[in-house]
Order: structure tokens, then sequence, then C-alpha cells
């Protein structure tokens, strides 16, 4: 033993390396200078087009391998489902995909898709329908074949469908088995309410009540040219495949009917402390927050920038720091500050700590959050936060695909282009006074919504070595609890 | 901070990749340092990032009993700083390791009497405080004590701090059986930054709060491997598996090693394999070559050679001469897995292994075909080979569906198998697999980190050069082959058979997790928290990579990717709605 700690205090006593540093070498990294990074980002209206029926498709070139990526937004969403048949936006946009079309059997597309080496797909979620093809330049006449057969004549084969349904309802048997899942649904609840299709859940009733013909309505009503919005890249030349996709939609007529808008929530979430009780776990899932703002709120910038220094940043945020590194509470926990696109987004703390330590985690999240409507950032917080995000700004355009996507999306929810040119020039203008105020303005103690699943009474009991940090005192009333519902009929129990 | 990620995702999916005869030659510009450290680089004008990263050509299986572990640990110690990086005062710093270190010896005293209490069965728990003598105790408290007074010099998590204030992203590392891997994404502009910091930590490492990390990493495998219903079965398989190979512990370690390595053990693990002649960086992006390598000898210039070159691992798996089956009793589904023992990355029969993989797998392979489709005895079913550097195995695996028995899902494989023995493979049918392959061939060069990735996975194994040599052996396999191999390997003696049935009674956990050992897990839940932080578009992008990534997943990945498929369009579903 004598021996080994000898030879340790040789090695770890030996001059530190550093002094061997070559004189041009800086010390310390900070003390190395950079060129300016210079780049200009890539320009949306120079990649648009318009097709003669007013489709507009984005195109952006990439010809270093001969692979095309189409991909085509479409003007629909689960928001838009009939009363009593929530599940069919899901079911359709997927079933578009494995249905086959009425010239080709479900598994005849499927052996045709793969034969081809392409890779086709079809969505719906909430808000947006999306489908894509990716394929070998020399295989684009036939793979836009496929891919417009499935648009615009999905077969939506009965067997298809019944096995997704039995799924579906599979599925649903475990809906209170994860509490992940458990912890996802009622803060919907909570921030969103009942009424909103953002927490409609899908159920026994409504999956079953879903017919084929449902399908076919659906996509009848949503899936045509006026509802389209192309993004295309790669190994490509615009007006070729202008002509392609113009040829296709030719004679596809456009539907007039207007689509209805995304309807905000009506819904004021109550600040309180709730709970839903799985005795048989040891970790703790807690969600901390109230509502966020919308995109186009002109204090976006240091609102990113204030939220990116509170848990948005990762490794280096506030809430990562303390409830991870320092205190050992929690393997991940950050925040973010959500700014919805149609009504106001949810600002958000989210982490998991074992039982005992959820109190604990929980006031220090509390006192993070009062520390950054009290005390200005520092100047090193902010210059780091700061050059993250100018200084990843470029990975928006890593490829042609991502700059394409980017560009339709953008244009799908109706946003000016113009933020791109002037993102890092707002981001670098905000100070630590801007900081302050929005985090005064925009985050509040009084409205905070706090939702803990897991074994509600060994958090309630929390941590003998830290008796000083109870979860019932932390909130203004004691803990409600939020029963499970039936999984298929997604009723609670009332107590 | 645990830093290993994307560990199966990237490393698996890249490692089995076949590539294509027709697909285009990657040209890279190789140089090699006199230290032996070699430099790959991929200048691709383009946005202006690069993407960068090293491997050291050590994995667990350079490993040995007593240390198993110790290849991951280091993963962890490769992020706590440097002299210059994670502390307000070095010399103070290196004052308390060193008193830290004198303690924790005579704590080793102390504790191997506690275990030896406990092997003669005098006491239960040798971690009860109860049991420690006054000694004991003191030392503890002592150690506790410089601990605290050695976190008032520490600044937490500073190599990330100074990646990210620079505008890195991406950082993160991971280890497996056969190397480990650190890699980050950085502007075009800190091309000198990267040197910087990787260089001082290779040439100036502090290994500061070994303990404690090697505490985190032991924690961090009870949790999973105890919570987790396959995890800890899986483990016991691979070791079932592999009779004498290196493959046989897993990758995080056996828990008495990973509390129990010590920091001589881990230096010297240090000296012998991140030594620069063991390593290679890669650079593919944004940057211009002759500056490149003249940082590269500024700044990897002056790490010495290692004394030697490390030896491979000594121990080959025997042969194995009869069957073996585990049954187990977990909370999961009904399912069955098989492994046959086949051959190591590179062997002449592989591509005609990896092809016939590739002809089970996917919507339209014969596996899902039959036991999914036509037969409805499986929900799903997957298989495939998987070589490594030095052994390698072929896995099938499927789930029972509702009243069916994984014993029939066995069956039902097994009849997959005699097939591909006894008939040959229609044409058409092995056009589509090589189709698959060209065109993988393009995507995986599509983006500058899959590059990187690729090019240090495959320097490890064989040298990046078969990024262009094995694309025509995948394209030559001819029906025959298939037959050939198919009644080579896939033979009873030399199988394993792991039969899952579902435990009774015990609540399941987060679900999607439930089929995932406990280093996935690991994984899954801290890409979920990369996915918390990706805008819509990348989302999208991941999602769109998902069927790809799917396909070319060996079988035992496939529940991760699905996982990840899970918690990208919870998060897209999220940001659709509000946000």
């Amino acid at each position: 033993m004598k021996r080994c700690r000898l030879l340790l205090v040789v090695l770890l006593l030996a001059p530190p390396p550093v002094a061997a540093q070559a004189p041009d070498i800086p010390a310390h990294p900070s003390d190395l200078a950079f060129e300016p990074l210079s780049f200009e980002p890539p320009s949306a209206a120079q990649h648009r087009h318009t097709l003669p029926g007013g489709v507009v498709v984005y195109i952006v070139e990439d010809h270093a391998l001969p692979l095309v990526d189409v991909s085509v937004l479409v003007r629909t969403g689960s928001y838009l489902e009939p009363a009593g048949k929530a599940g069919l936006a899901a079911l359709t946009g997927s079933q578009m995909r494995a249905g086959g079309t009425a010239s080709l059997a479900a598994a005849d597309f499927d052996e045709e898709v793969a034969f081809l080496a392409a890779e086709i797909s079809s969505s719906i979620g909430g808000t947006m329908g999306q489908a894509s093809l990716n394929c070998l330049t020399k295989d684009l006449d036939v793979a836009l074949d496929l891919l417009f057969d499935m648009l615009r004549r999905p077969r939506f084969d009965q067997d298809r469908l019944d096995l997704a349904k039995s799924q579906t309802l599979q599925g649903m048997e475990r809906r209170n088995d994860s509490t992940r899942g458990i912890e996802g649904r009622e803060w919907g609840r909570l921030m969103r309410g009942d009424a909103h299709f953002s927490t409609r859940p899908a159920t026994r009733a409504s999956v079953e009540s879903i017919t084929r013909e449902d399908l076919i309505a659906f996509h009848e009503r949503y899936y045509h040219p006026g509802g389209f919005i192309f993004a295309v890249s790669g190994d490509v030349e615009p007006g070729d495949v202008l002509a392609k996709l113009g040829a296709r939609l030719d004679g596809w007529p456009a539907s007039s009917d207007p689509v209805p808008d995304v309807p905000a929530p009506e819904h004021d979430p109550r600040p309180a402390l709730y709970g839903v009780d799985k005795p048989d776990v040891n970790q703790g899932r807690v969600s901390i927050g109230h509502l966020g703002t919308t995109r186009d709120n002109p204090d976006r910038y240091p609102l990113l920038v204030m939220n990116d220094i509170l848990g948005g940043g990762g490794f280096t945020s506030r809430l990562l720091t303390r409830v991870r590194s320092d205190e050992g509470l929690a393997y991940s926990a950050g925040s973010s500050f959500g700014m919805g696109t149609y009504y106001e987004g949810v600002f958000r703390v989210a982490f998991q700590s074992r039982s005992e330590t959820v109190a604990r985690a929980a006031a220090i999240v509390l006192e993070e959050i009062e520390r950054i409507r009290t005390e200005p950032v520092s100047g090193e917080e902010l210059s780091t936060s700061i050059a993250s995000f100018v200084e990843t700004f470029t990975r928006n355009f890593s490829s042609a695909a991502a700059t394409a996507g980017l560009f339709a999306r953008d244009a799908y929810t109706g946003r000016d282009p113009e933020y791109l040119t002037y993102y890092r020039e707002r981001i670098s203008a905000v100070t630590a006074d801007d900081v302050l105020r929005v985090a005064r303005e925009y985050l509040d103690p009084e409205q905070l919504v706090m939702l803990v699943v897991g074994n509600l009474d060994a958090v309630e009991d929390g941590d003998p070595d830290n008796p000083d940090y109870v979860l019932d005192e932390l909130a203004s009333a004691p803990l409600m609890r939020i029963p499970l519902p039936d999984p298929f009929t997604m009723e609670y129990p009332v107590h | 901070m645990t830093m290993q990620s994307i560990r199966r995702i990237a490393l698996f999916v890249l490692l089995l990749l076949p590539a294509a005869a027709t697909g285009q030659e990657v040209r890279v510009i190789e140089h090699e340092l006199d230290n032996g450290m070699t430099l790959l680089l991929v200048p691709r004008p383009g946005d202006p990032n690069i993407a960068a990263g090293w491997v050291a050509k050590v994995g667990s299986v350079n490993e040995r009993p007593g240390i198993t572990g110790v290849a991951h640990l280091f993963e962890h110690m490769m992020f706590k700083g440097t002299h210059a990086i994670g502390t307000t005062d070095i010399e103070q710093d290196l004052r308390i390791i060193e008193e830290l270190d004198a303690l924790k010896a005579e704590i080793r005293i102390e504790e191997a009497h506690l275990t030896e209490l406990q092997r003669l069965g005098k006491i239960d728990d040798p971690q009860d405080p109860d049991a420690r003598s006054p000694r004991h105790q003191e030392l503890l408290d002592e150690f506790e004590a410089l601990l605290a007074r050695q976190s008032e010099l520490l600044i937490k998590e500073d190599f990330s701090r100074v990646y990210t204030g620079q505008g890195a992203s991406g950082m993160n590392a991971g280890t497996s059986y056969d190397f480990t891997i650190y890699f980050v994404n950085v502007p075009a502009n800190k091309l000198e930054l990267w040197f910087w910091m990787e260089a001082d930590r290779l040439l100036n490492p502090v290994f500061r709060e070994f303990y404690a990390e090697r505490d985190v990493v032991h924690e961090e495998r009870r949790l999973r491997t105890d919570s987790t219903p396959i995890g800890k079965f899986r483990e016991q398989f691979d070791a079932m598996f592999w009779e004498s190979s290196p493959y046989s512990w897993p990758v995080v370690g056996w828990p008495s090693d990973i509390s129990g390595i010590t920091r001589e053990e881990a230096l010297a693990f240090f000296d012998v394999y991140y030594a620069p002649n063991n390593l290679a960086a890669t650079l593919v992006g944004d940057f211009d070559p002759d500056e490149a390598i003249a940082l590269a000898e500024r700044y990897f210039g002056r790490l010495p050679r290692g004394a030697r070159d490390p030896f491979p691992p000594r121990t080959r798996e025997m042969p194995q001469l009869a069957e073996k089956r585990m049954l187990a009793h977990a909370e999961t589904n009904p399912q069955v897995v098989i492994r046959y023992h086949s051959v190591p990355d590179g062997h002449v029969d592989e591509p005609a292994l990896v092809v016939l993989g590739q002809l089970l797998n996917g919507r339209t392979g014969r596996l899902y075909k039959a036991l999914v489709e036509e037969q409805e005895v499986a929900t799903g079913a997957s298989g495939g080979q998987a070589g490594f550097k030095f052994e390698g195995m072929f896995e099938l695996r499927g789930t029972a569906r509702q009243g069916r028995t994984p014993e029939e899902v066995e069956q039902a494989i097994y009849a997959e198998l005699e097939r591909l023995k006894s008939e040959p493979v229609g044409s058409r049918e092995l056009q589509k697999v090589k189709n698959q392959n060209a065109a993988s061939t393009f995507r995986d060069l599509e983006g500058n980190f899959q590059l990187m990735m690729q090019l240090l996975i495959r320097e490890n194994m064989r040298g990046w050069e078969t990024i262009n040599t094995d694309p025509p052996l995948y394209d030559a396999v001819t029906a025959e082959d298939i037959m050939r191999v198919a009644g080579k390997y896939f033979t009873p003696e030399t199988r394993a058979v792991a039969v899952y049935y579902r435990k009774g009674g015990a609540a399941a956990e987060d679900e999607r997790f439930t089929d995932l050992d406990d280093e996935e897990r690991q994984q899954v839940e801290q890409m979920a928290g990369m996915i918390r932080q990706m805008n819509e578009e990348q989302l999208d992008q991941m999602l769109a990579g998902a069927d790809q990534m799917r396909s070319q997943a060996p079988p035992e990945s496939q529940d991760m990717v699905d996982a990840l498929v899970e918690l990208v369009r919870e998060r897209l579903a999220e940001l659709g709605g509000g946000q």
C-alpha cells in the first residue's frame, strides 16, 4: 500500500505539463482569437416557386449526392376531427401510407417502395399533415408516381385499418402505466383544459366508431392542391422538378372550402399543487409552470435568452447545474418557454427526482425562478447564452432538406421569413436588463401550477436527512390528487 | 455528467452498414503524426460547421475481470477537466486529489475487512454504517470534508461550458465493446478551439471527482438494471452466450468492479490506451485541410507516443458444443431471442450474413411476412448479423402475439432459417436488398456528423478505407452464398436461446422503455433531453430518418429506435399545438 501511494505522489506532484505548453499555445481557450464567422442565411424568396395552380414549392438544390427529398405539408390536423371521432386524423395519415392505393394493393405498394429503396411516409399531427419521399435521383419519376398515387388515391385497405385500430386499442390499455405519459397528459389538461383539441383523447368508443368511410371523407376534404406546400431538395433542377410536380397535380381540383383556423384553448390554468399517485415507482416526475406567450411577441429574443440561462441551455443552465450537478437530485432538469404559433405556449420546468428528494428539488426550482426575476444574470452567463444562439444559428441550414423544410414550415404557419435576417442581431442585442425585465414580466410565481406524478406518500414524506423541505409548504394549498382515468373511456372517477 | 447518450444508436447502426458497389468513393486526406496519431480529413464546403471527433481504440473488450467498466468510466472522466479547465486553483486541487487517494487507500483496507465479514456470513451488508469500525467512520468523515473543500475549487461542467459558449453543439461521447468515441460540432471559425480542448484533455487531464463519478456510474447501473425488466436478463444472457470472450461482460461493467476500480488502475489504463498511437481523429465539414494539419501538428503533436502499442485481447471464444437455453420470467411481453455464433467484422462470410439479415427484416422482409402477417404468431420479428472486432453473432428475435407462446415464435423463426438453407432466394428479393444498400450508401454520406462517425468507427475496426472497399463485397453476394452461410452458421449446437415469459402481478413502468436494457434506457433518457431542445425542423428530420435508422439498426437496437421515435412524436405533438 505504502509503495503505491508513493508512486501516486510522484505522479501527481510532477510539474503540471501546462508548463511544457509550446509558447504559441495559449494557456486557456479564452485567450484564443477567432475570425468572425461569415454566414448569410439563404433567402426564402429566392427559393420560392409557384406552380400554375398556385401551389407554392420551395426548392433547394444540392448536387453532392444523387438523392432527392420531396416533402408536402398539408393544411389539416386532428383539430379538424368531427365530434366523437378522436383518433381519425392520425389513422388517416398513417393509413394513407399503410393501406395501399387505388392501383396497388397495400402489400404491393410496400414492395414497390422497398424495391426502389425509396422512403415514403405520411402522417397527420395536431395542426399539420405531412407526406414525404426520399429516393435516388434516377428513380424520381417512378417514386413521385407512388407518392402522388398515395396522396391522391389512397385505398385505405380494410384489413390494414382493422389491424391499426386494434393496435391503437391495445396501446390504450397501457395508458396509465407510464409516468411520463401520465405527466404529459395531465399537464396538458391543467394548461389547456378538457375542451381543447390538444387534450381530447381518443377512446375505445371513438376509435371503434371510425370507419373506412370516415378516412375517405377526411382525406377527400383536406388532401387537394389548395392545401399543399412543397419542399424539394437535393439533386434536382428547379425547372425539371416543377414540371414533374405540375404534371402530377394537373387535373386535381383545389377545393375552395376554407379550412377553419386552429382554435385557441379557452381555459385559465388554476395555480395549485396537483398530484397523480403511482405508488409503485421510486422516481417522481414533476412539472412546474404556467402559460407562456405567442411566437410574434416582440420580447421573443430576451425570452429565449432568459429561458436558456434558467433551464433551456442543457448542462450549462442554472437548473441543471444546481439540481443535477451541485445537489445530485435529478438526472435531468430543464425548462422551456413556449411561444406558440397559434396561441400561447407554456412555460414549463420539468425534472425527475427520487421520491424523497422531489420536494427539495422543487424548492430549488422555485428559488431559481425567483432568482432570475430578482437578480440580473451575470455577464458570462449572458455572453455564453448569446454566443450559443448566434453560433448555432447556421445549424438551421445544415442541409438542403433542412433549409427547404424550414422555408416550407414558415410559409405554412404564415411566418414572415424576414426574421432569419435579423435573428442573430436581435439575440446579440439582448442585455442583462432585458433578461431581468422579461423574467419579471413573464414569470409569475403566483401563477405557477405544480404537478407531481409518482409515489405521492413517499413524496410528501420527503427526505429524513433534509426535513426542511416539505412539498405542501411550497404551495399555498394542500396537494390535490388527480385520479387515474379509465384508459378506454378516459372518464375520471369522481370522489 | 454522463456522456454516452448516443452510444448504440450511432455506433452499432453505423458499424453494420453495408455499402453498395454503385456508391461513390469517399475521398479522405489521411495524415499521420510522428507520435502515431492518425488524422482523417474530409473538407466539405457548405454550411459553416465542422463535425469533429476522435476515437480511442479501446472498449470493454480490452478490460479484464476486476476492472470491467473502466473504459466506460474513463469516458466519464474525460469530461472532468484539465489543469486549465474545471478548477479555480489547480495546485490546491491536485493536493486534495492526492490526499483523497491516500485516504481512499486506507478506506479500501477497511472495506476489504467488511467484505470478508460478509463472505463469512457475519454481517449482511458491508454498506451498513453500524458495521464500520470507528477508524473507518473517521476516514470516511475526513474524506467527505476534503471533498467539500475540493468542491469549492471546482467549476462544474466547465468543459461543456467553454464549448457551448463558443457555439459548439452536440458534445458527447460513447463507449462500446470495441471503442470509445468523442465528438462535437464546432462552427467553422472555431477549429482551433477543438484542437485546444481535445489536446488539452489528452495532455493535461485531471481526473477529479473520480470516486464520485465511480459512484454515479454505479448508481446509474443499479437503477437501470434493477428497474429494467429485460436489461438484467440480457446482461446474463450475454454472459451465458459468450463462454470465454471479453464480450461476456457488460460495457458498463460489473457492480463490484465499478465500485472497486482504483485511480492507479484507471491511470495505467489511460497511459496505454489513450496514447496517440492508439487514437484517430476525423474532421468533416467546412475547413482548410492544410490549416487542420498544421493545427494537428501543433496541438496533438505534443502528445508523447505510448511506451508500446496496446496488445489485442488475448482470450478467444471457446467453440460452443451444446445448445444453451435461458428461461426467464420478466415484466415484459412474451418473446424469444435466438443467437448463433457467427463471424467478426470483416470476415469473408460477413457480407452474405448481413444480406441474409436484410432479407429477413422490415415490413416486406421474410420474418414480418411469415410470422406477423401469415401465421399471426408474432407482433414483430427481426434478425441480423452483428460483427464485433474480435467475435460475431447472428441474433434473431420475435415477440409473441397475445395467445401465442414464445416457443411458437421460436419454431416459426427456425422454419424461416431452414427455408434459407434449402431454397435459393429469388433474384428480385435479393436485388431489393442490394438496391437498399446502394441507396443507404448515399444516405449515410448526407450529414457531416454521420460521415465522421462512420470513418472513426471503420478506422477503429479495419481502417477507414472499408467505406470504399466493402460495398462491392455486399453487392457480389449470391443466392448460393446465402444458402451456404445459412447452412454453416445456423446449427442448433452453436445457438443460445432466451425465452421470456410474462411475470404476473408486477406493475409496468415507463412502457416504452421496458424493452430496453440499462444502457439503452440511459441513452434514450438522455436523448430525451436532447430532443427537448430540438426545434420542429430538427425533430422532423429525425423522424424522417427513423425508418432508415430502423431498417439499418441491428435487431438489438430496434426497441431503442422505437422508443426514440415515440419521444420525437410526443415532442412534435407538444410543439405542434401551442408552440
